[in-house]
């Protein structure tokens, strides 16, 4: 439990790997955007977690950026999965 | 035995006032994401074709440093919270040391995006060129003046604990600095794969 912060970083750097290798692909499929957004959400709750700390504060001030994080991600794959508008 | 329950914490770390802020911009640049993100919608090609102009490995490799940067300011906050009276100038000394990593993190941060802007505006590229480097310009250059002010405000923090000013009393200044700088990497962690990466 000592090195948790060193796991967290680690995890961050992992995480972010994938979403570049993901980036090298010509197409990237809905389920690989789901799965993107996914890892982009545990990143998120890691560093308002352990590096905001603000798991260890009441819940409504890890409410406000969880709520934030899981309302905009959520969106934004809404907007991807969306008909494609011709103009 | 009794388990032991571990009290949650009734604030935040730092003064209240910067979460207000916090809270403030991640609601800015939020609206500002999901304007990408349904301006897409609208025209998929040409958001495809100009996220090619723009570097992916430059994103990354700055994704990485923010996100180690954030480590450093962890571990400076770590050593402020283990402060006692009698280790005083040694944890500041410790935290100095972490701070100025952290710091050299953000100055290479600025490196990478002047460069990247610098070949953006050499290519002719401009806010009004299309709807995606309206988006991408604004979007990374409203980040960069952030990463630019947390640099600035992470070198005030490191002049301080330079000269032992943060006591076991009095380090709620250290820590409103290091929740802003998590915050601007709390940002960039949605920005790099919305706008580098989805297509």
């Amino acid at each position: 439990m000592k090195r948790i912060l060193e796991y967290i970083w680690i995890s961050l750097v992992l995480l972010s790997v994938f979403a570049y290798l993901l980036g090298y692909m010509e197409y990237i499929s809905s389920t690989l955007v789901i799965v993107l957004l996914s890892t982009t959400l545990i990143k998120g709750i890691l560093v308002i977690d352990y590096f905001m700390d603000l798991k260890e504060v009441v819940w409504k001030y890890r409410l406000i950026p969880l709520l934030w994080l899981v309302f905009v991600l959520s969106l934004i794959v809404v907007a991807y999965y969306l008909p494609v508008v011709k103009t | 035995m009794p388990k032991s329950i571990k009290l949650k914490e009734k604030y935040p770390p730092g003064d209240l006032a910067i979460w207000i802020i916090i809270y403030v911009e991640l609601i800015t640049f939020g609206l500002l994401f999901l304007g990408y993100a349904f301006a897409r919608r609208l025209d998929v090609e040409l958001f495809n074709s100009s996220q090619l102009v723009i570097n992916q490995t430059s994103g990354f490799i700055n994704t990485f440093i923010l996100i180690t940067s954030s480590y450093f300011v962890v571990k400076a906050v770590q050593n402020m919270k283990s402060m006692t009276q009698k280790n005083h100038k040694e944890s500041n000394a410790k935290a100095s040391k972490w701070l100025l990593f952290a710091i050299m993190c953000g100055v290479a941060f600025l490196f990478i995006k002047v460069s990247e802007f610098s070949h953006i505006f050499g290519l002719g590229i401009h806010l009004s060129t299309n709807k995606f480097f309206m988006f991408y310009l604004f979007l990374t250059v409203f980040h960069f003046l952030h990463v630019l002010l947390g640099s600035w405000i992470l070198f005030i923090i490191y002049k301080k604990t330079k000269t032992y000013g943060y006591t076991p009393d009095d380090y709620k200044g250290f820590e409103t600095g290091a929740s802003y700088w998590h915050m601007v990497d709390l940002l960039w962690i949605v920005l790099f794969p919305l706008v580098y990466i989805i297509r």
